[in-house]
């Protein structure tokens, strides 16, 4: 890999970086004339004297009182510092702390989705690949076509329903004490497995479907390359030529596919977590717009970009490892 | 090989479930003498600083955790005792202005008041002597002195409803410098103003002066928490306000380890983002007239759940004995098959009505508009509102009429049936009606029997929420019987700035709640006062607004009363406010452990009643 290249996309990644942080920090205020009356909406028994004085108040403790100019350097010296700004919750906790309270559980649930539904996924796509138009084709077929059919919170709540409420299989909903009881223990470890449960098999059949899907398709395109064709007529055993040359040649849509994945890993998912009442990012950002807390959404929108550039730019360059010939952006 | 992936397929599969399945299938409700009750929310709160709490079901645990001087109890327009015991207005020398029966005497406060030299009426209260903070140190008109001065000085409290709860306090102060002295105690300057305190009730008898309205001790006595002053004075500081964006480790703490005077104190260890735990004080000072104690459970636990379909289910599968959130009555049905479960259909005190926007600003306004300024036009569509139909239709029955005077007819004392005897009653005469109105103003029908206004179809939009389109459903049938077209327009996240403030809309849907507490707010923000209040539509109404204004400002309780039963006929009169109906409090619980549960007006199954005749179930 040419080190050039390399800088080339850290210091793109950085430009964009550069943009989200400036258009984070101007689109909450477009069409807001003053952000103290988002914080504070009017209140029916105060006179628009006292709302006056509120919203001077409100300004001075959130630093809505200097120019916009000014409050975008002292938001790009705060992110300097690490400090992604302070909630308009009670007690006016820092928005990082909230992030930091909250990221974990996310994770929990997303990487576990990610890799169960890679591993199973992409074993399934072979599968059906393999067995190209046999009953293993056509139900990775037919459960795609349902799947797109099927919202996750409907599978969310029907699992929640029937293996939670109704067989008492898995914890319905989160354990109210799971978060603030949390001991890496192996009883601790195994009350989040049993509390992740649900939610978890309510996100990975859509993402074994999708994984599985992108596999196939993969598969069989490489099985139709010259390539392929010159392994069997060398003689080469099945085996060797399905897992060293069709699957290795098939992995570049499946990073594709992860490296966008692992972008989404961060952000959790809102009706999921509402369902079993999991404390995630999602509904940290669903609460954020409820009681418009927008230092918190641009905390989370923030952290949400910075991520997934990152991850698109890992995914670059791990494409290029695994394929020399793609140069983006390389005129030659 | 094909063979070996299923199997290793089949074994990842049972991994998870393996690994989720659950240890036991203990009981959800161990502890027989807690109660558990559901609460539909995103997130509990973690800071329980009470004047901070303004959202989801931070203010109901803070006015659990902290008590006000009073509570009011609309129904008799009285303050029943709290931390407070008991009120008077006095005179300059701090005698209580009362009449031989020792009720308050109005003639003599007006008549003493009415003099010029006061801008003022003088207020007395004296506290119970046996409360104590849940630390255990004894609470004094010390505390309350504490928590009202500071409410007033920004400097220090830096926080803005309690600019509002203080403005009828004659006590301000101006950059952190007290220029005007409202509050006396025997330590801070009663006798110097005249009143004296023996020094046995130095603790117990504090004075303040208000404005000089009957109204203005409402939100001194009812929405300012009291604060423990020995908790609170040592950390706030000019430099590290009380709501401060930066709050130090010391004010943190106290956030999250609440010390109040009310009867619930928070269990710190077991609370947090998904449950809140709360154990009943044994040192409460008020108790039930046989001296026993004033709640009969010993602890509540509320627990988080984020949709409300998963908290309904758990209420129903015995997860939980209460859930403390309204319900939308498409419930019912699914209720009534249900054993063991009481379900609450309590009347609400909030009534629904149909704005219209009657005096919109010059650059707002259009020829369709230009038809709503005319009173006869409002009230042809006020005619065809059919209440009975909506209720039945959009409430599926859980909900009583509205009058049109906006004042609840369960409020007897003060509900004037002359506002709804303004319309005839029957609805095919109230249509024959209407279209006679309308028939003068637009007589031209389109083909589909819509009224015309220059050639073009009469046609409004309706701002509301997504939950409120079956009721512009609905008004679209009921209008279309005189021939107006009536259309939804989605409201969005701040309706406020974006279309009422600015009167950019023709009709919007708003709730309104009118009570004898709120009146002197109320009544203006809705009716009189123009700019950002809740007049949303401009209403200028000489008449209205002058009755308003003496209502507000006379002394002489009789009169108010008289006055606030005039104001609602005239409410009715303007067709600006047109009532759709009152829906009802749907909630439930489960009877299985505990019973009790009482219905209280405008309140779900969780409230102060019930907690007060809870008892437990035998043998359960």
């Amino acid at each position: 890999m040419k080190l050039s290249y390399v800088i080339k996309r850290v210091l793109y990644s950085l430009f964009v970086f550069a943009v989200v942080i400036t258009l984070n920090f101007f689109i909450p205020r477009i069409g807001v004339a003053d952000p103290a009356e988002r914080y504070y909406p009017p209140q029916g028994n105060m006179s628009d004297i006292e709302y006056e004085i509120v919203k001077q108040l409100t300004r001075e403790q959130y630093g809505f009182h200097v120019s916009t100019w000014q409050q975008y350097l002292n938001y790009l010296k705060g992110l300097a510092r690490g400090d992604l700004g302070t909630s308009f919750r009670p007690g006016s906790p820092k928005v990082m702390d909230l992030i930091t309270e909250r990221l974990p559980w996310t994770l929990v649930l997303s990487v576990s989705t990610m890799l169960i539904g890679l591993i199973v996924g992409v074993l399934f796509g072979v599968v059906a690949a393999v067995k190209r138009g046999r009953w293993q084709d056509t139900l990775l077929l037919n459960a795609s076509t349902v799947m797109v059919a099927l919202p996750s919170f409907f599978i969310a709540l029907i699992l929640s329903f029937y293996l939670g409420f109704e067989w008492e299989i898995f914890p319905a909903y989160t354990d109210s004490t799971m978060v603030s009881e949390f001991a890496w223990t192996w009883e601790g470890i195994s009350r989040v497995a049993r509390n992740a449960a649900l939610p978890v098999m309510s996100m990975m059949v859509g993402s074994i479907i999708s994984y599985a899907q992108g596999t196939r398709n993969a598969v069989i395109a490489v099985t139709n390359e010259d390539f392929v064709l010159t392994a069997r007529a060398k003689g080469l055993k099945t085996s060797t030529i399905r897992y060293k040359h069709i699957l290795r040649n098939s992995l570049l849509p499946i990073v594709t596919s992860l490296g966008m994945s692992i972008s989404g890993l961060i952000g959790g998912q809102v009706v999921i977590e509402q369902v079993f009442n999991w404390q995630g990012m999602g509904t940290l950002f669903l609460e954020a717009n409820q009681t418009n807390d927008y230092p918190l959404m641009m905390g989370i929108m923030l952290l949400l970009s910075g991520f997934t550039i990152f991850a698109i730019l890992v995914t670059d360059l791990i494409y290029v490892l695994l394929d020399p010939r793609v140069t983006v952006g390389d005129k030659r | 090989m094909t063979k070996r992936l299923m199997l290793l397929l089949l074994v990842g599969l049972l991994v998870v479930p393996l690994a989720g399945c659950q240890g036991g299938r203990g009981s959800h409700r161990p502890d027989p003498n807690t109660l558990y009750v559901g609460s539909v929310q995103s997130s509990f709160p973690s800071a329980y600083m009470p004047w901070l709490s303004r959202e989801g079901i931070a203010p109901t645990i803070a006015g659990m955790l902290y008590d006000s001087l009073f509570s009011y109890d609309e129904v008799t327009d009285s303050y029943l005792p709290a931390i407070g015991k008991e009120w008077y207005y006095v005179d300059e020398d701090g005698e209580p202005i009362l009449t031989a029966d020792g009720s308050i005497d109005y003639a003599r406060l007006e008549e003493i008041y009415s003099d010029p030299k006061y801008d003022y009426l003088a207020v007395k209260v004296v506290i119970h002597d046996n409360i104590t903070w849940s630390d255990g140190v004894p609470l004094t008109v010390e505390d309350i002195y504490y928590s009202f001065d500071l409410a007033a000085n920004h400097a220090l409290s830096n926080h803005a409803g309690a600019l509002a709860w203080t403005s009828d306090l004659k006590h301000k102060y101006t950059n952190g410098v007290l220029v005007q002295k409202g509050i006396f105690t025997y330590e801070r300057g009663a006798l110097e103003q005249g009143y004296y305190i023996a020094p046995d009730e130095k603790d117990t008898v504090i004075y303040f002066h208000v404005n000089k309205v009957l109204g203005a001790v409402t939100p001194l006595f009812t929405s300012v928490l009291i604060l423990p002053r020995h908790i609170w004075e040592p950390v706030v500081t000019p430099q590290n306000q009380l709501n401060s964006s930066a709050p130090n480790e010391e004010l943190l703490y106290r956030y999250t380890h609440p010390v109040g005077s009310g009867a619930w104190v928070l269990d710190t260890e077991q609370s947090g983002s998904q449950q809140i735990v709360l154990h009943r004080r044994k040192d409460y000072h008020l108790t039930k007239d046989d001296g026993s104690p004033l709640y009969a459970v010993d602890t509540i636990k509320f627990v988080l759940y984020q949709e409300q379909n998963v908290a309904i289910y758990a209420l129903l599968k015995g997860h939980i004995d209460v859930l403390d959130s309204s319900v939308s009555s498409n419930y019912l049905l699914l209720f009534a098959k249900e054993k063991d479960l009481f379900v609450c259909n309590a009347p609400g005190t909030f009534t629904q009505t149909l704005v219209f926007n009657l005096n919109p600003v010059t650059s707002e306004r259009n020829p369709m508009r230009n038809l709503l300024a005319n009173a006869e036009f409002r009230k042809a569509m006020a005619l065809a509102i059919n209440q009975d139909e909506l209720i039945k239709n959009v409430l599926d029955g859980a909900g009583v009429w509205a009058s049109a005077g906006l004042m609840r007819p369960t409020l007897e004392e003060f509900y004037n049936p002359q506002a709804d005897s303004l319309l005839p009653s029957d609805y095919e005469q109230r249509l024959a009606l209407a279209n006679s109105i309308l028939d003068q103003i637009a007589p031209d029908k389109d083909g589909d029997g819509y009224r015309l206004l220059n050639g073009q179809r009469i046609s409004f939009k309706i701002l509301g929420t997504p939950r409120e389109q079956d009721v512009v459903s609905f008004l679209q049938i009921q209008f279309q019987k005189i021939g107006i077209d009536v259309q939804y327009a989605p409201k969005g996240a701040q309706p406020e700035s974006t279309y009422l403030y600015t009167s950019k809309f023709d009709l919007t849907l708003q709730g309104v709640i009118f009570s004898l507490s709120n009146v002197d707010i109320m009544y203006p923000a809705h009716f009189s006062t123009l700019g950002r209040t809740s007049n949303y539509g401009r209403l200028v109404n000489e008449q209205l607004n002058a009755a308003i204004e003496e209502m507000r400002y006379t002394l002489n309780l009789n009169r108010k009363y008289e006055l606030i039963k005039q104001i609602q006929p005239m409410i009715a009169q303007v067709y600006y406010k047109v009532p759709l109906y009152t829906a009802n409090v749907i909630s439930v619980a489960r009877t299985d452990r505990f019973t009790g549960y009482q219905v209280v007006e405008g309140a779900t199954v969780l409230n102060s009643a019930s907690l007060q005749n809870l008892r437990r179930v035998e043998g359960r």
